[in-house]
């Protein structure tokens, strides 16, 4: 197994790439999806950590918080296009800069 | 370095083309593409990192009930059919954040010293037994909130779409 130096770097990388798609896009949909790139980054992470301390702690309850991570997410995603899909309804946009009606 | 270690760099660099694809490509559609490109390379580090049941997991819940929502979504909206900017006007800000918070990031990851067992290569598999017996006895009470806020989640999703006239 690589170095858990190697996997965070790994991680790291996945994280500030979703962070770059929620800056960067428009389409409320493709920011859903960096999203989901950030967390399964932190999901990654927890893992690692997990696996790499197994047997120095004696147990690996953080491979369980990913397990209720992705749980999450799913319902994260679910909700989310929900509120996309009315909202396109609505304002006929997905673009989130277009759907501007609480901003002052 | 062992065969699993090359294996891993491998499948991380897919992995982060195909994200580095779901930010930067100019067609939706090929997003979602390089999105569920992306979602696999995850579930093949898990496998990397020995944890066979939280790849099930990620293939099952993103590869099979996410994607399937993000493309009826992609549909529903009708996104590709319309071409236009699909980056907003502050793309050079966004960018130089993500490059310092992944400065900040890696400079953390790097400079900071893990609890590592001697023998990375002899680090066994977590059984699946043993993972069912952990949820089902230690994370009950969790594990039961998750299910009702799972449902009411989708109950929500529902009413959400579902359009106006249909709901009287």
């Amino acid at each position: 197994m690589p170095p858990i130096e190697n996997v965070l770097v790994v991680n790291a990388i996945l994280f500030a790439i979703g962070v770059m798609g929620v800056l960067t896009r428009r389409n409320a949909i493709l920011i859903l999806m960096s999203v989901e790139i950030m967390l399964s980054a932190v999901t990654l992470n927890l893992v690692a950590f997990a696996i790499y301390g197994k047997v120095e702690f004696g147990n690996f309850t953080g491979v369980i918080f990913a397990f209720f991570l992705i749980v999450v997410a799913a319902a994260e995603v679910a909700l989310a296009l929900g509120i996309v899909v009315r909202t396109f309804r609505n304002r006929a946009t997905a673009n989130v800069d277009e759907v501007n009606l609480l901003k002052w | 370095m062992s065969a699993t270690e090359v294996v891993f760099y491998v499948v991380a660099v897919l992995t982060l083309l195909s994200a580095l694809g779901v930010t930067l490509v100019g067609n939706i559609v090929h997003a979602a593409l390089f999105f569920i490109a992306s979602l696999g390379g995850v579930a093949a580090i898990y496998l990397i990192l020995t944890v066979e049941f939280l790849a099930l997991v990620q293939i099952l819940i993103y590869g099979g009930a996410v994607v399937i929502l993000i493309l009826f979504a992609l549909m529903l909206t009708r996104a590709r059919e319309r071409p236009q900017a699909l980056f907003g006007n502050t793309r050079p800000l966004g960018v130089m954040a993500s490059l310092g918070l992944l400065t900040a990031l890696i400079g953390a990851a790097v400079g900071s010293k893990w609890v590592e067992p001697a023998d990375r290569d002899s680090i066994e598999p977590v059984p699946f037994e043993a993972i069912g017996d952990v949820i089902f006895t230690v994370w009950i009470v969790p594990f039961i909130v998750i299910g009702i806020l799972l449902s009411i989640a989708l109950d929500g999703a529902i009413l959400l779409a579902t359009p106006e006239d249909e709901e009287s």
